[in-house]
């Protein structure tokens, strides 16, 4: 089965590299974007599964994009990828419900592990 | 020296904001899991800065009272340049407490907390970025800049030679504590091609 993926990074270098390290075997469609705005519009339109969600974004950043989510009640799995890694960037997008955290730079597995963690990718 | 034409596509600013960001990001929580604090991350800016600029903002800088401007330089791999570090308003009440000082109204007790301040931020952020790169940064001690000391600088000793020059700038500041500090990484003109080189093989 195919699924919606976005990637919601402001770095189109941070795009590239998260789009280098999905693995082969996820089989998405890729969107796009490169604030938090844009991001929003691209889920709701498109019925997103899976966004990748930076946290230091202009306009509107992550946190901003979960809030706004959890307003509308929209709820596609969200993995934070993030320069952040303070231990109160956890907590805080925990509180907001997201499914996991990638930190930046992304190792060779990382990506990969975690779809496999959350079951977005089966094992095998 | 002649001075060279530096340029800085919109692919290259991005990369060198994206690696900027990543390392005030290990800065950040190496901070603070040492202050036991949250600090705001804002996206860094990447320019190339006319010196006149640079040499303008020093100067409001030091014209200012109440801002403690900290410069310490830095070398690895055949780039080398300057962190400028600008203290706003600083409370050495709190700083004090952060880095386990005695509280002390001392002038010299002051300069020493801005200064293992400038360090703790200086080398952090270095280092994050070094480490992308395969770079191994050397510090030099950072002084307090006055009116009097502020030729010491590389900035300032090369003023003449240099037009423009790679920049990027942080600000750092502590959530529910009254630090603030903004953070000038300037490198040398000299060093640009050898780092553009570094990113473009990133970006290849």
């Amino acid at each position: 089965m195919t699924i919606k993926v976005l990637i919601c990074d402001d770095s189109s270098f941070a795009r590239k590299q998260l789009e280098r390290a999905l693995p082969e075997e996820l089989k998405a469609k890729l969107f796009f974007a490169s604030d938090g705005h844009e991001g929003i519009s691209l889920i709701k339109e498109h019925n997103i599964d899976v966004v990748f969600l930076d946290l230091t974004m202009p306009n509107l950043d992550g946190y901003g994009v979960l809030e706004l989510l959890k307003k509308d009640n929209i709820q596609p799995t969200i993995i934070i990828t993030s320069a952040d890694i303070q231990p109160g960037a956890h907590d805080r997008v925990n509180k907001l419900g997201v499914a996991g955290f990638i930190k930046k730079p992304f190792d060779d597995d990382s990506v990969k592990t975690m779809l496999l963690e959350i079951g977005i990718l089966k094992g095998g | 020296m002649a001075t060279q034409n530096i340029s800085l596509s919109l692919e290259q600013r991005d990369c060198y904001q994206e690696i900027a960001n990543v390392a005030m990001g290990q800065a950040a929580d190496r901070l603070a899991r040492l202050l036991d604090a949250y600090i705001l991350l804002p996206v860094p800016k990447v320019s190339l800065m006319e010196f006149s600029d640079l040499h303008m903002a020093i100067a409001d800088c030091l014209s200012d009272e109440n801002i403690f401007t900290v410069c310490q330089g830095f070398a690895g791999s055949g780039i080398s340049g300057e962190v400028l570090l600008f203290f706003n308003d600083v409370s050495f009440d709190e700083l004090a407490n952060l880095l386990g000082y005695q509280h002390n109204e001392d002038e010299a007790v002051k300069h020493e907390l801005v200064l293992d301040a400038a360090s703790v931020l200086t080398g952090s952020c270095l280092q994050g970025f070094g480490d992308q790169l395969a770079i191994r940064f050397i510090q030099s001690p950072p002084i307090i800049i006055t009116n009097d000391n502020q030729n010491d600088t590389v900035i300032k000793k090369n003023s003449t030679l240099w037009k423009k020059t790679l920049t990027i700038a942080f600000n750092y500041s502590l959530e529910q504590l009254s630090i603030d500090c903004d953070v000038l990484l300037i490198f040398s003109e000299s060093s640009v091609a050898q780092l553009h080189k570094k990113i473009d093989y990133l970006l290849d």
